[in-house]
């Protein structure tokens, strides 16, 4: 589901340290042990833009890292919210809502060791791209000409 | 663009699968998630009497028991509800009270039945106690008021004045605005099924709302039941113009005998 591809040129030290750390960026709420998802999303937000007029190779990790935190964040939203609707309202604990925690955590999990992995990888420079999410990466972050 | 999209409803497709697989195994059952529970509202239930029946004598006149058993009983059978799984205290208190705790238990005051004019008063009460029960109103403030980890913690004897502290709570503080309405509303409902006129139950709130009278030094009931007048409207305006032909569950000469002997 992770593809090694070659990059545009050959990604310098600094870059692909930078690169990196966008990945990272992602792990900040699971690091500090918050449970509200909205967390990841912004911690990779301010790192995108803080990065938007970085080189080509930044943007586009620092993009896919964002794009990927995004589907992660509805889904986790949802849960969150769910959660809440059991402790303080009428929700009450189901089948359907364990099954949908388990679900949430199994696809939070491979995304963090995706995460990992990436962050390791293109810190060596190597180019990864994710499934679907390189696709849509590819797609917005142009190079500039 | 093709390739993404295709990708995206794949990752889509996957996600929902593997939720709608999942949500095939009952994991309720697996994880024992009722039966804890249960346990938890048993034991936390039983905690509390404890502390409640040691602050005050539980009644022991036939003619008391006997009339609020009926009471329930009928409301009870008329509602579809399990009385085997209520458990009806009488403490002889002068305050006017009564309020359930976990596991069923439901708390009346010789204060309160001392208090009441009629017994279809008395019934609404009742009604409305048991629809807290029935809507698991209780372990529902707990829960959010204390927190499930709390709970946990003073039913394996972690938490030294927990018990004592719920214990409180529950006989001595409101529940949230939607969960008295809501159980306003479910008591009109039990009371209707049972053959008695809602207006009554609306009667005493709006009666116990006007200040004076020889129970407002012990008025605990209402103060943890604010905005009476209001509730009264409400209970009134969801009866509408339904004719309910009320008929009283006990002989008129028990009720007497009743009030005689709390007198």
């Amino acid at each position: 589901m992770i593809n090694i591809k070659d990059f545009d040129y050959k990604p310098g030290e600094h870059e692909a340290e930078k690169a990196s750390n966008s990945y990272l960026m992602s792990l900040i709420a699971v690091i500090a042990g918050l449970p509200l998802p909205i967390v990841n999303l912004l911690a990779t937000l301010i790192f995108f833009m803080g990065n938007s007029k970085g080189t080509y190779f930044v943007r586009w990790h620092c993009t896919q890292a964002l794009i990927s935190q995004f589907s992660l964040f509805f889904a986790n939203t949802a849960g969150f919210w769910w959660t809440i609707s059991i402790v303080f309202g009428d929700g009450q604990v189901s089948n359907p809502y364990i099954a949908y925690m388990i679900t949430i955590f199994l696809f939070n999990l491979t995304e963090f060791v995706a995460t990992i992995y990436s962050s390791i990888q293109i810190r060596k420079g190597i180019h990864l791209e994710w499934w679907f999410y390189g696709g849509i990466t590819q797609l917005i972050c142009k190079k500039r000409t | 663009m093709k390739k993404v999209t295709i990708q995206g409803l794949m990752l889509l497709s996957l996600f929902f699968i593997s939720w709608l697989g999942l949500s095939q195994v009952d994991w309720v059952d697996l994880l024992e998630i009722k039966e804890s529970s249960d346990k938890l509202e048993q034991k936390l239930g039983d905690q509390l009497w404890e502390i409640y029946s040691r602050e005050a004598d539980e009644a022991s006149n036939d003619t008391i028991l006997h009339a609020l058993d009926t009471l329930m009983n009928s409301i009870c059978e008329a509602n579809n509800i399990n009385e085997e799984k209520i458990k009806l205290h009488v403490l002889q208190k002068d305050e006017v009270n009564a309020f359930a705790i976990p596991d069923g238990h439901l708390v009346i005051y010789t204060g309160l039945i001392k208090s009441v004019d009629k017994q279809e008063e008395l019934a609404g009460i009742i009604c409305h106690e048991l629809a807290h029960i029935e809507l698991n109103h209780v372990m529902k403030k707990l829960a959010k008021e204390l927190g499930v980890s709390m709970l946990i913690s003073v039913t394996t004897g972690n938490s030294v004045n927990g018990v004592a502290e719920i214990a409180k709570l529950l006989s001595s503080s409101a529940f949230d605005r939607s969960l008295e309405r809501e159980a306003d509303l479910q008591a009109a409902d039990y009371l209707t099924n049972a053959n008695i006129d809602p207006e009554h139950l609306a009667n005493f709130l709006f009666k116990m709302s006007l200040d004076g009278g020889d129970y407002t030094e012990y008025l605990s009931w209402i103060s943890t039941h604010p905005d009476s007048k209001e509730r009264a409207e409400y209970i009134i305006s969801a009866t509408g113009n339904e004719e309910i032909e009320n008929s009283p569950i006990l002989a008129d000469q028990t009720w007497q005998s009743i009030k005689n002997t709390l007198k």
